[in-house]
């Protein structure tokens, strides 16, 4: 076979091409010659076909390490735990719905305090027929705070007490007592505000009949 | 895999170099894979086993089992064969291999090359004169 090209000999791609797609400028450079026309031979001759792959048995499902699953699970853990410490509901305060924050006058904690027959009790929580109660409330020594004390049971709200403004301290007595009567539990509420006005805040505490 | 085994003068490691090409086509296939996008995919790859020295090693002593090169293109009157090649993958960087393998392997012209490469022709025709020169370089090394 003559390696020598007649002329410029048409690449290996071009003759792959015209192998499938017939070309007729390829076909015109082929009749002429005989080094490409031999490279076309060559490729048709040749018809590989890629021995196919032999069939690999599928893999026996491993046993996991306890690490694989232990790490995920512990990250999953920590997860979890940052999760609860950010996402948690914040307490008002360690009180409960007893504390009000009320700006101007800064935090306030309400109590109530119970005399029966003489005795008195301090944040008593439970009544009977015939208790008197007073209201106390902490807040910042240097604010002052306008004081309404609401009482709260199912049939509605009553103001047994005027309203008041009293400069704050540790448990201040808001002058005044009153009685709670009936079978059903009372909410002992103070609505707070800052005498230079703004938005006021609720502080309560449950009192319940024995 | 016609295209390999002209390059690499061993069908079984064509066999491989393709069926590597493949199983790495096969899970992202699309219809823009064609046989020019092939061609270059091959050449890559066998210059990547070229360059690997155990590979070289192994090819050059198999050369004698290939079918030789039919050789319409010569390079300085010589038909570059695998020994040729596998020096060449030591001096010239992956452009200028890639023109050598479109040139004188592939049997491309410079216009061919240029399409083939997304360059432009007399940019092809630098790294020709330089693949020259570094022939050149070769004999002058060989005869000293």
């Amino acid at each position: 076979m003559s390696a020598t090209c007649v002329d410029t000999p048409i690449s290996w791609l071009r003759l792959e091409q015209h192998a499938i797609v017939r070309d007729p400028d390829v076909d015109a450079h082929l009749a002429t010659c005989e080094a490409c026309r031999a490279c076309l031979d060559a490729i048709r001759a040749d018809g590989i076909v890629l021995p196919a792959l032999p069939a690999l048995p599928a893999p026996a499902p491993k046993k996991r390490a306890w690490w694989t699953w232990a790490a995920p699970a512990l990250a999953l853990a920590g997860a979890a735990a940052i999760a609860i410490v950010v996402l948690r509901p914040r307490p008002r305060d360690e009180h409960g719905e007893d504390v009000a924050r009320v700006k101007g006058v800064g935090e306030v904690i309400v109590d109530v305090v119970r005399e029966r027959g003489g005795a008195i009790a301090e944040s008593a929580r439970t009544f009977r027929p015939g208790d008197r109660w007073k209201v106390v409330v902490t807040c910042p020594p240097d604010a002052r705070a306008s004081l309404e004390v609401e009482v709260h049971d199912p049939h509605g709200i009553d103001r047994p007490l005027p309203p008041a403004q009293l400069p704050c301290g540790n448990r201040v007595v808001v002058p005044g007592a009153f009685e709670i009567t009936g079978r059903d539990p009372n909410r002992v509420c103070v609505r707070v505000a800052s005498p230079a006005g703004g938005a006021d805040g609720v502080a309560c505490v449950t009192v319940s009949p024995e | 895999m016609r295209k390999a085994q002209r390059l690499l003068r061993n069908r079984d490691d064509a066999v491989d170099i393709v069926h590597a090409l493949f199983v790495d086509l096969i899970p992202k296939w699309s219809p823009d894979v064609d046989l020019p996008y092939l061609y270059r995919a091959v050449t890559n790859r066998c210059l990547n086993a070229l360059r690997d020295h155990a590979t070289r090693a192994r090819l050059l002593a198999q050369q004698g089992d290939a079918a030789a090169p039919l050789g319409r293109v010569r390079l300085e009157d010589e038909v570059v064969g695998s020994a040729l090649i596998a020096t060449l993958a030591q001096r010239l960087d992956e452009g200028h291999f890639e023109v050598l393998i479109a040139r004188f392997v592939d049997d491309m012209t410079q216009d061919e090359i240029a399409v083939q490469l997304g360059l432009s022709r007399k940019t092809i025709g630098k790294r020709l004169d330089r693949i020259r020169d570094e022939v050149v370089a070769l004999r002058a090394e060989a005869a000293s």
